[in-house]
């Protein structure tokens, strides 16, 4: 492919497209960005200035470097699956897009870690390990093509997180470039516990607002030596619920525990990965158990029996790999099924205390009828991360409002309980607002005291994680006038 | 000349327009409808895979196609990059959470495309000739086959590529004649249209012959034949048939893909199961309905002749086949052509058959149901994507396999290029050719009355 012929005036795109140079590094007209106006939270849109493809960490501090000096606003993007809008230009951004910095650059069997660029794909470093025994644990359900850049940023969770921990208890080393354009490198040489703040963990899950990861050493762990998954039906959402906390009480800590409602399985039964649910239970549930192969069946066994006690119409154990995997096929494609029973959907995100699932369940079903929309809910019900889906119609009128509002009333009705309005998806465009229910305005000032530090012009993905200012400002003013 | 313009001379005028298609047939909303741009279908996609832009990925080309019916788009060349970039070869369906007919919506676009910025210049000739001149013509194809057949006996193919006279054509057609199958007499024309079944007639099936097939590949039409008719099927071979018309639906020229389809449903119309070996023509067969929306008389005709579509591989494996009982030593791979496995679901069966087959030893592919890049005639309209995705295909063949066995023509002399561009040594078949390999071999070994092997 030859080098790609720029047709434009905007110097600014001449200058972007000299920094990274070769085929196709830039798109800059409408029809090429169209794609980029949203991730997988569409209900905002915005076109960005520029889509870049930078393919070194060079190449990316010398366009953050031009955009900061030119005050061009900037993000850093992957596959565009993050649920809460972090990679939306909302301000015409210039994307500076990390899919062609995606090689797995080294693995150290030995001291369980592998370096990889931020665009490599999840799901491949297990794929590429796992023939030596070993994978990658945090495992969001789009693991299949989101990226590990944005697996930190948003600091994902996935099914197995219950046992295993989130993303952060994963990332052992960073090299990040800050919103000037300066390379650092976090956590030297993956070695554990660093003296001094923990800056990892401040960067995993900031969101892209601090700076942009260029190439990341995660921890990779010895695969289980057995696993197993059962299957339970529940004629009450309470009876199920209350199964989760038995297990848990129990003393068994699953590797996944996951949960479907009435409305959930309509969707997945009608989508492409149906394995036959019942159509008239309240409640599936997943739970699988991993490790020593000699411990698993007891594990099982005591599952089964705490299953039978509250009143499950079914449950039994996989009878074989291919059956886990069908069943986990049909609950990891649960947000995409949605599309089959609803022309869009919202996804959200809330944390409750386990003992409150009841509670806080009945309480999205009252939303649910309040507002007209139906919402099913699909949740990592061990980790007590619930994420209602509020099921809408964009082309109806006033319907993507709603919709907002229904989201919004459920992670209220979460953070009453004394949860809060993230899990694993990030705050995004989509729960800015939301953070007031769980943070005075001083703690939220408190942290964009900490984004100054790193990006003092907040041209780094500006207007993302916290509510658009307003009081803050006033706060600040208030906190010098003191000093 | 304008949008416009070119709908007001478009016949017949079209009745319902939707939002920026302002021509008949228009990709469908309740197909897009599905999608709720979760990304799931991305690292399925081989073109995202090469390029990581996003409206080269499935979930961005459906975006776009709904973005022209919202009106936020035109079709221009800048929709027609994307929406002509993809390889139709259906990856994205198998991925999606919600089935989105992605390769539908692919379709329709490239149909409106067409209409409303009609080729030009060589690119239109060159189009008008191969898709209307030839393809549907089964004369004018072996006119070809025996002017390729004369190319290749008479010595002239050596005197061409000696005299570097090959030079002067592009790199990519240079290659793809270095490849091109030994032309042998096609079947139509050695075969009555009807042939009986070894002993008894169990079923009687008709025959897709197909256009290129018949020419370029018609040993694997005799196969086909050979096992059929051993299995106890009479074989016809319907005279009025012709091309599928995948190539020029996939192409965007959704007329003839109609005129076409029309021909073979007419064709087919006593037949009880048309076996097709070429899994392109089997999917566009399974999916004429698609073309007639409009026409509500033919869609019905075309959805009874749907469901008597059939792979042979599926066939053989639905109704039962004699397994050979000699042995046939080799270790061979199986690549999933994108239209049989993502397209029609076939997977297990070819892979059954093969097995069956003593002495056959299957290496697992990685990656087997990633496209190779052939796509129809991709291979000849985007030949830097196609070779890239054909580089990535032949890096997950394994290397000590002999063979590698696949159900599509198209698949067949993209893998050989891949064969021997990269420098690889393994002989590329068709699941049915091995199986009948395997009763020859049996019938060789018993009539000698040599010892198994």
């Amino acid at each position: 492919m030859a080098v790609q012929k720029i047709n434009t005036t905007d110097k600014h795109i001449i200058n972007l497209a000299g920094i990274v140079g070769g085929p196709r590094s830039i798109l800059y007209k409408k029809a090429d960005l169209l794609a980029y106006d949203c991730d997988g939270f569409t209900i905002h849109k915005h076109l960005p200035k520029a889509v870049v493809f930078p393919k070194s960490t060079e190449e990316v501090s010398k366009l953050v470097k031009y955009c900061s000096n030119n005050g061009l606003p900037f993000l850093a993007r992957g596959a565009g699956t993050g649920l809460s809008g972090g990679a939306i230009p909302i301000n015409g951004e210039v994307i500076i897009s990390m899919v062609r910095m995606k090689k797995l650059i080294s693995v150290d069997l030995e001291n369980r870690r592998a370096v990889v660029e931020p665009g490599f794909v999840n799901l491949k470093l297990t794929n590429s390990i796992s023939d030596k025994g070993y994978y990658y644990a945090p495992d969001p359900s789009s693991q299949y093509c989101c990226t590990i850049g944005g697996n930190v940023a948003e600091n994902a969770g996935g099914a197995h997180c219950l046992k295993y921990g989130v993303t952060t208890n994963h990332i052992l080393g960073l090299e990040v470039v800050l919103p000037n354009g300066e390379i650092v490198e976090i956590g030297r040489n993956g070695v554990l516990d660093e003296p001094g703040y923990d800056l990892l963990g401040l960067i995993t899950g900031s969101e892209g607002t601090l700076g942009i990861v260029t190439k990341i050493t995660v921890r990779i762990l010895k695969s289980p030596e057995g696993k197993q998954t059962v299957l339970a039906y529940f004629d009450k959402v309470e009876d199920g619920s209350q199964a989760v906390s038995d297990i848990i009480s129990a003393g068994i800590v699953p590797a996944a525990l996951e949960m479907m409602d009435k409305t959930a399985i309509e969707a997945v039964e009608a989508a492409a990965f149906p394995v036959g649910h019942p159509k008239d239970i309240e409640a599936v549930l997943l739970i699988e158990v991993d490790g020593i192969a000699a411990g698993i069946e007891e594990q099982v066994n005591q599952i089964l029996e705490v299953c039978r006690k509250r009143n499950v119409r079914e449950v039994r154990a996989a009878k074989d790999e291919a059956e886990r995997g069908r069943w986990w096929a049909n609950r990891k494609t649960g947000f995409g099924a949605m599309g089959a029973i609803s022309p869009d959907y919202l996804v959200q995100d809330g944390v409750i205390p386990r003992s409150k699932l009841p509670e806080v369940l009945s309480k999205i079903s009252q939303i649910s009828k309040e507002s007209g929309l139906r919402i099913a809910n699909i949740f990592h019900a061990g980790d007590g991360n619930l994420h209602p889906l509020v099921l809408f119609d964009a082309r109806k009128p006033g319907e993507i409002d709603k919709a907002l509002e229904a989201g919004s009333a459920c992670l209220k009705a979460c953070a009453d309980v004394g949860g809060t309005i993230t899990g694993e998806h990030g705050v995004g465009i989509e729960k800015r607002d939301e953070m007031r229910f769980v943070f005075k305005d001083e703690e939220i000032f408190a942290q964009t005291s900490i984004r100054e530090v790193f990006n003092p012009n907040n041209l780094l993905n500006a207007g993302k994680l916290f509510p658009t200012p307003g009081r803050c400002v006033e706060i600040k003013k208030e906190l010098k006038s003191l000093t | 000349m304008s949008i416009k313009e070119t709908v007001l001379k478009q016949d017949p005028p079209c009745t319902s327009t939707l939002g920026n298609y302002l021509w008949r047939d228009p990709p469908q909303e309740n197909k897009w409808a599905d999608c709720v741009h979760c990304g799931m279908c991305l690292e399925s996609c081989p073109t995202y895979e090469q390029t990581g832009e996003e409206q080269h990925s499935p979930r961005g080309r459906v975006y776009l196609i709904k973005a022209v019916a919202e009106g936020k788009l035109k079709v221009d060349e800048h929709f027609a990059d994307p929406v002509f970039s993809c390889l139709d070869c259906r990856a994205c369906t198998t991925a999606c959470p919600v089935d989105v007919d992605v390769g539908g919506l692919i379709e329709e676009a490239r149909g409106q495309i067409r209409q409303g910025m009609p080729l030009k210049g060589w690119k239109k000739a060159v189009n008008w000739f191969f898709l209307h001149g030839v393809f549907p013509h089964h004369n004018r194809l072996n006119s070809i086959g025996t002017l390729l057949r004369f190319y290749q006996k008479s010595g002239l193919q050596k005197v061409v590529r000696k005299t570097k006279l090959i030079n002067i054509m592009p790199k990519h057609l240079t290659e793809m004649e270095s490849i091109m199958p030994e032309v042998k007499s096609p079947v139509r024309k050695k075969y009555d249209s009807v042939i009986k079944a070894k002993g008894v007639t169990k079923h009687e099936v008709s025959l897709l012959t197909g256009c290129v097939m018949d020419v370029f590949f018609s040993d694997i039409n005799e196969s086909t034949i050979t096992v059929l008719t051993r299995n106890g099927s009479d074989v016809r071979i319907p005279r009025n048939q012709t091309c599928c018309g995948a190539l020029h639906v996939h192409a965007g020229d959704r007329e003839m893909g109609r005129k076409l389809a029309k021909q073979n449903i007419e064709a087919f119309e006593n037949a009880e199961t048309v076996i097709v070996n070429a899994a392109g023509c089997g999917c566009m067969m399974k999916e004429y309905t698609e073309l007639f929306r409009d026409e509500p008389e033919w869609r019905k005709r075309a959805k009874s002749f749907e469901d008597k579509v059939v792979d042979i591989s599926k066939y053989l494996h639905d109704t039962g086949y004699e397994k050979p009982k000699t042995m046939l030593k080799t270790r061979i791979t199986y690549h999933d052509a994108c239209h049989l496995a993502h397209g029609q679901r076939v997977r297990q069966e070819p892979r059954d058959i093969l097995l069956d087959i003593p002495g056959v030893e299957m290496v697992h592919m990685p990656k087997s149901d990633s496209c190779c890049g052939s796509a129809g005639i991709y291979n000849l309209t985007n030949p830097e994507m196609a070779d890239a995705v054909l580089k990535s295909k032949m890096e997950n063949v394994p290397d000590d396999v002999e063979m590698i066995s696949m159900g599509n023509p198209g698949c067949m002399m993209q893998m050989a290029l891949g064969v021997q561009k990269y420098g690889r040594n393994q002989k590329i078949v068709h699941t049915v050719q091995l199986l009948d390999w395997a009763y020859q071999k049996e019938e060789r070994d018993s009539s000698h009355g040599s010892p198994k092997d």
